[in-house]
């Protein structure tokens, strides 16, 4: 396990460096004040302002756990319901299959209308994202476990809850793992959009106030650590998903 | 019937339907004493699974009646059912261990303390021979392991009947033959009420007290058979003359009524 791992490290550090290189030689070609040396974007983040950053970056996490919180709790009951019962299921699919494609984004106006420009409307607008992929996911998911996977526990009178806790909800585990991975990303970047309004903290706010000021080097150096806080929560879904599918392999 | 009516497994009139005005079983009987073991053989499409299913109250929707002594077994949870299905039936998700302390705890209602649990699973994990893979996760392990853990859960939770859908039929012959005898083994010093479904005659003679015959033609009774191997040691089953002469008589049974 551990062997394989550090190549998988080298690797990513070298396409890491690769980027960096690719990002220089652009630098040398286009040579104008709107694409930055890398090396002086770096030395700007050495530079900020360490507790600053840290309220910005404390903001987008709490914005996106609380969307990811709230739609798992909703996408895990609806997606669960739909699945383990056929009479909910065929009242809900007609809604979720009308709802699923319409971009949820271009509902931003009318949450902000609702909800005002505050932290509701942002974990709002990151919920509603993440909801319908989940509800689906979870859905199939549930509907995948066999039925006979329930059979020995029925037989010696598990009851709903039982059942539930030991099969259900480990049974959908692995889809909801793999959903959360895939609509992470989309999460981040709805959250980037939200807050460009409203709010004066949060990275999209760091960034976009950089963008303002013209402070080139210090709106990368925002993208990048934007982009470092997405790569840790990528981690974090990779390290869940390392200890609870350990009996894949 | 010789034996006493109200001790012991007692099928009446069952009859399961499935969709559609399609019979899986009509009016059988069928009467298992108390801490004997049957095995049972029939063709595919007889309605042997769905008899199990039945018993196990997996199936609700029968009329006649199965009752276990004397109490029936409609309400899911009057009789302690372990039941072996053929896929083993195993969570993947949990270990070998905790497969077995799940079942324990449901079924259990707080009768034994965690630690007198914890001691039975390491004592039957033990008796299958499998102590050592008390921590892995089921997918890891071979088909007749998996096997072993169905069966060790299946004793563990102390079930006043035991109910196996081939359990073994996935398994090469010598897997088998090995299983085999450690469940005998198990089950000689844990007489549970037991029905064995099998496909395989000498599967059936090997293990049941009495074999079980399923007609082909739902309409007929199942016949059932007594079987004199069933005394001889389990080592010396294979080599005796009643071995012989028992696979012939099942043999022509199985010609008569397949």
């Amino acid at each position: 396990m551990k062997k394989k791992q550090i190549p998988h490290l080298i690797r990513l550090l070298f396409v890491f460096l690769g980027m960096n290189v690719i990002w220089y030689l652009l630098y040398i070609v286009i040579n104008k004040s709107i694409l930055p040396n890398p090396l002086d974007v770096y030395a700007s983040m050495l530079h900020l302002d360490g507790q600053e950053i840290a309220i910005h970056v404390g903001y987008s996490l709490f914005r996106v756990f609380a969307g990811v919180v709230l739609a798992l709790i909703l996408g895990l009951s609806i997606g669960i319901l739909m699945g383990r019962s056929p009479r909910w299921n065929k009242i809900l699919d007609p809604v979720v299959y009308l709802t699923y494609p319409i971009p949820k984004i271009a509902l931003l106006p009318v949450v902000m209308l609702f909800f005002g420009l505050g932290e509701t409307s942002k974990i709002l607008m990151i919920m509603l994202i993440l909801l319908f992929q989940i509800i689906i996911s979870v859905r199939d998911g549930v509907k995948a476990i066999p039925d006979n996977t329930y059979d020995v526990l029925s037989s010696i009178g598990a009851d709903r809850v039982e059942k539930f806790w030991h099969v259900t909800l480990p049974g959908a585990l692995s889809v909801i793992l793999s959903t959360i991975r895939i609509s992470l990303g989309t999460a981040i970047s709805v959250l980037f959009f939200t807050e460009i309004y409203g709010t004066e903290y949060g990275m999209g706010y760091f960034i976009m106030d950089a963008w303002l000021r013209m402070n080139y080097s210090e709106m990368y150096a925002g993208i990048m650590l934007f982009s470092l806080v997405g790569f840790i929560l990528f981690l974090s879904v990779d390290y869940l998903e390392h200890r609870f599918m350990k009996w894949r392999k | 019937m010789s034996y006493s009516r109200n001790k012991g497994l007692e099928i009446n009139s069952l009859t399961v339907e499935y969709q559609e005005g399609h019979l899986a079983l009509e009016q059988m009987d069928l009467c298992l004493p108390e801490h004997s073991i049957y095995t049972m053989i029939g063709p595919s499409g007889c309605g042997k699974s769905t008899l199990l299913r039945a018993i196990a109250g997996l199936v609700q929707s029968y009329t006649g009646e199965i009752k276990f002594n004397d109490q029936s077994l409609r309400k899911q949870g009057t009789a302690l059912i372990g039941l072996v299905p053929q896929n083993y039936g195993l969570l993947p998700w949990k270990t070998v261990h905790s497969n077995i302390r799940m079942a324990m705890r449901i079924s259990d209602s707080g009768r034994h303390t965690k630690g007198q649990q914890e001691q039975q699973i390491t004592s039957w994990l033990t008796a299958m021979g499998i102590a050592d893979l008390a921590q892995r996760y089921p997918l890891s392990l071979s088909g007749g392991q998996q096997q072993r853990v169905a069966i060790a859960r299946a004793f563990a939770i102390l079930p006043e009947i035991m109910l196996l859908d081939e359990p073994f039929s996935a398994l090469d012959a010598i897997t088998r033959e090995e299983i085999q005898t450690i469940f005998l083994e198990n089950w000689i010093s844990h007489p549970t009420t037991t029905l064995f479904v099998t496909h395989d005659v000498e599967e059936a003679i090997l293990l049941g007290e009495k074999i079980v015959v399923m007609p082909s033609n739902k309409e007929e009774p199942p016949v059932i058979i007594d079987n004199p191997v069933f005394q001889i040691s389990h080592e010396d089953k294979r080599d005796s003359d009643e071995f012989f002469a028992q696979t012939k008589r099942i043999r022509k049974v199985m010609q008569e009524k397949w």
